[in-house]
């Protein structure tokens, strides 16, 4: 304990540690009659740093190429030392997440705290979750399972409805006219880079926004 | 500051409960840390040893194929007029489970129709290249698969 307190002297002394933690933490002030739901939101964002950080374990193993995919997706689960928590806790929780952000949503709606001034949270809420949805479906694909195969098949298929460009937007998805070895590698990076940075971004306006107009008052 | 009795016993349940959060952060940390890093410091190369496969060559039927489970894989040993050949079930398009069909002396891909012959070359369908060889000897009448 006296060590923690040591090291945190140190470096309070010069950057002013104190103030910045009581404002922002341990003495910021909420709505007394905040309950247990306002919690889903924050759920989320913790669900979505443990899959930052096993996916980042994940990538350790993981080949995305249809002749390897398959293969070490099994390896992790089977051979890598405790692979098979990592992988499963990676898998489960992006189901959690999904879960979390639609439990948030259905509070924010039910209490409307979407309006006037803060219908700008709930619009970049919406996009969060499109993003985490899209997260979902693309890691979806990348065990190479023949579950994932035919998902991302159907799923791809979806924008073939819109009339003129929908057959264009299906092979832009699908980078070629069926799901192919180029489909996974689109959909990983997609999956490990560019969601989560969109998300990211998206997150720190959402939260910004949150801090800004301060927690809604029920009336 | 004088402390009385009563302050004593209550710096004495204080002391307790930091003790008590102490020792319960030390051990969600900890099981956070072991399996991470035994995960991170897996080491590929000692994966996959194990022990080879052996099958006895008076097991293996002429003309039929045998479906083995090895390391992960699943091999097709197929015994033939010129001897054995051994190959990974894997589909070189999607990896698919490969089958054999005897009465065409072909394998036939379940998934897009991928047809190889007896020796692993591609026939015909969407894949440009041979079922994948798995190297193997043959010693004391068995089937000896080691790689």
């Amino acid at each position: 304990m006296r060590i923690v307190k040591t090291i945190f002297g140190w470096f309070d002394r010069r950057y002013n540690l104190t103030p910045l933690i009581e404002k922002n933490v341990t003495k910021k002030r909420v709505p007394k009659t905040l309950g247990w739901a306002a919690c889903f939101g924050g759920l989320s964002l913790l669900i979505f740093l443990v899959q930052v950080f096993t996916g980042v374990l994940l990538l350790m193993y993981y080949k995305p190429d249809p002749a390897n995919a398959w293969d070490s997706v099994t390896f992790i689960k089977s051979n890598v030392s405790m692979g098979w928590l990592v992988q499963r806790i990676h898998t489960v929780s992006a189901n959690l997440m999904i879960v979390m952000v639609l439990m948030h949503m259905a509070r924010i709606a039910y209490y409307k705290v979407y309006r006037s001034p803060r219908e700008l949270h709930w619009v970049s809420g919406v996009v969060l979750l499109m993003l985490t949805l899209i997260l979902a479906f693309t890691g979806y694909l990348l065990p190479w399972t023949q579950l994932s195969y035919w998902g991302a098949k159907v799923g791809t298929e979806i924008p073939s409805a819109i009339p003129v460009i929908g057959e264009d937007i299906v092979r832009w998805v699908r980078r070629g006219e069926a799901i192919s070895g180029e489909t996974l590698g689109f959909f990983f990076a997609l999956h490990i880079w560019i969601i989560p940075a969109t998300i990211s971004a998206f997150m720190a306006m959402h939260f910004a926004m949150i801090r800004r107009t301060g927690i809604s008052r029920p009336l | 500051m004088s402390c009385d009795k009563t302050c004593e016993q209550h710096n004495g349940r204080r002391t307790f409960c930091r003790a008590c959060i102490g020792a319960m952060t030390a051990a969600s940390a900890a099981m956070v840390a072991y399996p991470v890093a035994s995960f991170v410091t897996s080491q590929p190369s000692r994966i996959g040893e194990g022990k080879p496969l052996e099958i006895p060559l008076d097991q293996l039927v002429q003309g039929q194929a045998r479906y083995e489970a090895y390391r992960g894989l699943q091999v097709i040993i197929l015994a033939t007029a010129d001897g054995p050949h051994v190959f990974s079930a894997s589909c070189p398009h999607l990896g698919c489970a490969v089958n054999w069909v005897s009465s065409d002396a072909q394998f036939h891909c379940p998934c897009h129709g991928a047809v190889f012959g007896s020796d692993g070359g591609v026939v015909s369908g969407p894949v440009n290249e041979p079922l994948k060889p798995i190297p193997f000897e043959v010693k004391d009448g068995k089937i000896i698969i080691s790689v």
